[in-house]
């Protein structure tokens, strides 16, 4: 047995199981019969077992050195430190649909374990066998992860330096997929739903969902922020790179249906915009494969070269038109009763909804304007970020508006002690804006400090409303915490609330200093002074680092360092960052003296506020975690409101 | 009731249309090629561009002290020269082919940002380039 062989063992049993499992499940909605509905199930386990060897294959292809895989001589090296062999799998295109497929079998053992109705249980299992298929089809045709080579060399080529750079990407793509890949049990609950027309209780269940792989997308975009701050060596962290963007437009729109999923389960109203948007996101994460993978969005060009473009593409195609299809049925049955007030908690919901969704659409057209305008007028164009940014901010500053306000409105019409709040909300938030512009803030920046203190008092609004009635009912006031919804809704609120202040002055005030300095020179800037004391070289055996030694006044000795790799013609930066509460301090070497050590070129960013950004990711994270976590017996039996 | 939202709907649509047919057209980033540019001069003016070509032999001169980085950018037809404020990049050298972010002002190039190397795998010819190699350099330089 090689590790080739089983991995294309597994590779070919999960597609089988796949296959068996989407007939079985197609018949048992079709014909009624729950005989083929437990076959499907029966196939679950299998295929994630199967998924499971092809990995720890390639796992144990990677471990023994195993060149003969074309996989590791390409992405694995002899010099390899254990960690960055273990995370090998997901450093190329390959292993990567492996993992993705492996999470899939996951994700749809998780979602065949729920209690559903049979018919719904077929179609949910149908459409998790599905794209099962999708992913095991492409892997055993255009991008084996098992190819071999009939002359395996030596030692690979080791995997991309800029993912061994930071411990970060062993971490960032993982959760990327787990976010993705659960974007996909929604997309087969609402389809399921729409296929056997019960409009209403779907959301209840597919919200759940939805906020797992949420969690899951917002912590691996913070993380991937973190990544491209601590190792590309420009000091930003956003760069609306169509990478970037590609997981960006399905968070928006996960981000858009868990808001407008609230109203359907309480007023229910929206009921088609939660079916498109639960597709959409699901589509979104296909079509954001498709771009980062087949190059199309560099050139349209690129299309021929790489099979798993058009495949993909072609299951964005066919996932797309699945959901709509059965979207523009709902459309037709579907009347949704309800009127609105503007100032409602359902108008807020509402218009935020509005706004995530045009985020996307802008996100959207930017990302492929360049295809459009070559396609079009045949010119070689690419968006700036200065396009995105200045739509962006409007929008941001919308959404955190509408994100203090609306958790305070009522339902269906707002109660006249609730206009009080709302008068004292917005004196804070001009006051706030005030305060902002009388410290020779921009207005940008100073919108969003009273941005940011309107929404601290929101939520302490509503965490005082909440307590005073537990107090009042005779409760502990600490009960309030009980109410998992709310509390980990009001912490992801301040996460974001914080994240929006960290984003608007990292972007607006940000100091940048470049000076080559010789050994001994001092040099102040940003407010730290700093003397070169050296540069030094060492060999850590996969790569070559080269040190510049700063004596600063502020932080004792800083050493920011250039990596050389050897697959790499071009050293890679390994930047220090100072984390203090106000500035981060980012110290980079750029140049040295190759012959004697005796100067450098060094560059200095101060960028405010960062700090907070990546304390608000957490939040976000651990938020989300606090409304997942399973409430306790005797809450339930208590019977405390979920909303 | 039903009219006046979806006028709302309207003016909210007309509004985001404004903003990102106004917004696209400031802020595309014209890829082009030295021999392009001259083809067009006026129009390319102080916009972002983003400018390919290979680094003509004997004309980089680097100074480390003001960390100014000049050279004259070629696409074997046409030449623009280059000012860029930084350090060369690693791989940086004569003969090599780049991409430059930046505006044109007056008689140069002002680079913002200077990218040598591409995606891993990314091979650059070895000699005699011919424009749609370029062409393909400036595209895929990330």
């Amino acid at each position: 047995m090689t590790p080739a062989l089983l991995g294309n063992l597994g590779v070919s049993l999960a597609l089988a199981f796949s296959l068996l499992g989407l007939a079985m499940a197609l018949l048992a909605y079709f014909q009624g019969d729950g005989r083929f509905l437990k076959g499907a199930k029966a196939l679950v386990l299998p295929a994630l077992f199967a998924a499971l060897a092809a990995f720890l294959a390639l796992e144990w292809a990677l471990l023994t050195h195993d060149f003969s895989v074309a996989y590791v001589a390409r992405n694995h090296t002899l010099k390899d430190p254990l960690w960055v062999t273990l995370v090998t799998p997901w450093a190329a295109l390959e292993g990567s649909i492996l993992l993705w497929g492996l999470l899939q079998t996951l994700y749809t053992l998780l979602a065949s374990r729920r209690a559903l109705d049979p018919w719904r249980a077929s179609l949910v299992l149908a459409v998790l066998f599905g794209i099962q298929v999708f992913f095991f089809g492409v892997m055993a045709t255009i991008a084996s992860p098992f190819q071999t080579l009939p002359n395996p060399p030596a030692d690979g080529m080791g995997p991309n330096p800029l993912l061994q750079n930071h411990w970060m990407m062993a971490v960032h793509p993982v959760l990327m997929y787990l976010g993705f890949v659960g974007l996909s049990v929604p997309f087969a609950y609402a389809v399921a739903a729409m296929g056997v027309r019960r409009y209403q209780t779907w959301v209840e269940e597919t919200r759940w969902w939805t906020l797992i792989a949420w969690g899951f997308l917002t912590a691996g975009k913070v993380a991937g922020m973190w990544w491209s701050y601590e190792v590309l060596g420009w000091g930003g962290y956003w760069a609306w790179d169509p990478v970037e963007n590609a997981s960006f437009i399905p968070w928006l729109l996960a981000t858009a249906f868990l808001h407008t999923a609230i109203v359907q389960q309480t007023r229910g109203a929206f009921k088609a915009w939660n079916f498109a948007f639960v597709t959409l996101a699901f589509a979104a994460t296909v079509l954001g494969t498709f771009l980062t993978r087949s190059g199309v969005i560099q050139s349209v060009h690129a299309f021929a070269e790489g099979p798993v473009g058009p495949a993909f593409l072609g299951f964005f195609l066919l996932a797309t038109a699945l959901g709509l299809g059965l979207l523009s049925r709902v459309n037709r049955e579907v009347r949704d009763t309800a009127v609105f007030r503007p100032l409602s908690r359902e108008g807020a919901l509402l218009l935020g909804a509005f706004f995530f969704a045009g985020w996307a659409l802008v996100v959207v057209l930017g990302t492929f304007y360049p295809l459009l305008a070559e396609a079009l007028a045949g010119a070689k164009v690419s968006v700036g970020a200065p396009f995105f940014n200045q739509l962006s901010a409007p929008i941001g500053a919308g959404i955190l508006l509408l994100m203090g306000v609306g958790p305070i409105l009522p339902w269906r019409r707002p109660r006249p002690e609730v206009f009080r709040n709302l008068y004292f909300l917005l004196a804070v938030l001009a006051l706030g804006t005030l305060l902002g512009l009388l410290r020779g803030y921009t207005l940008g920046a100073s919108l969003a400090v009273g941005l940011f203190l309107y929404n601290l008092l929101a939520i302490f609004l509503l965490v005082r409303e909440g307590v005073v009635a537990r107090v009042r009912a005779g409760l502990s006031p600490w009960s309030f915490l009980e109410n998992h919804r709310r509390v980990g809704s009001l912490v992801v609120h301040f996460a974001v609330a914080l994240m929006g202040l960290g984003i608007a002055f990292s972007q607006t005030y940000r100091l940048e200093a470049e000076k080559t300095l010789y050994r001994g020179q001092a040099w102040e800037a940003g407010g730290v002074r700093m003397e070169l004391m050296g540069v030094r070289a060492l060999d850590e055996g996969r790569r070559f680092a080269v040190e510049a030694l700063l004596r600063t006044d502020r932080f004792g000795e800083v050493r920011p360092r250039l990596h050389f790799y050897p697959q790499m013609n071009s050293p890679l930066p390994a930047p220090k960052v100072v984390y203090t509460p106000g500035n981060d301090y980012y110290f980079l070497l750029m140049d040295f003296d190759r012959e004697k050590g005796e100067w450098a070129s060094l560059r200095l960013i101060v960028t405010p506020l960062v700090f907070w950004m990546w304390v608000a990711g957490v939040l976000m994270a651990l938020g989300t975690l606090y409304i997942l976590w399973p409430v306790g017996r005797a809450e339930e039996a208590r019977g405390v409101s979920p909303a | 009731m039903r009219g006046k939202y979806l006028l709302g709907l309207v003016v909210i649509l007309a509004a985001l249309a404004y903003l990102i047919f106004g917004g696209l057209g400031q802020n595309l980033v014209y890829f082009l090629t030295p021999s392009e540019y001259l083809q067009d001069q006026a129009r390319y003016q102080n916009r972002p561009v983003r400018l390919g070509g290979l680094v003509k032999e004997g004309t980089v001169r680097y100074d480390k002290d003001r960390l100014e980085l000049r050279f004259t950018l070629t696409d074997g037809v046409a030449e623009v020269p280059v000012v860029h404020k930084g350090t060369p990049p690693g791989m940086f050298k004569e003969g090599q082919g780049v991409v430059v972010e930046g505006r044109f002002q007056g008689d140069h190039f002002q680079g913002t940002n200077l990218l040598v190397k591409h995606s891993e795998t990314y091979q650059a010819p070895k000699e005699g380039w011919t424009p749609e190699e370029v062409r393909k350099l400036i595209e895929e330089a990330k």
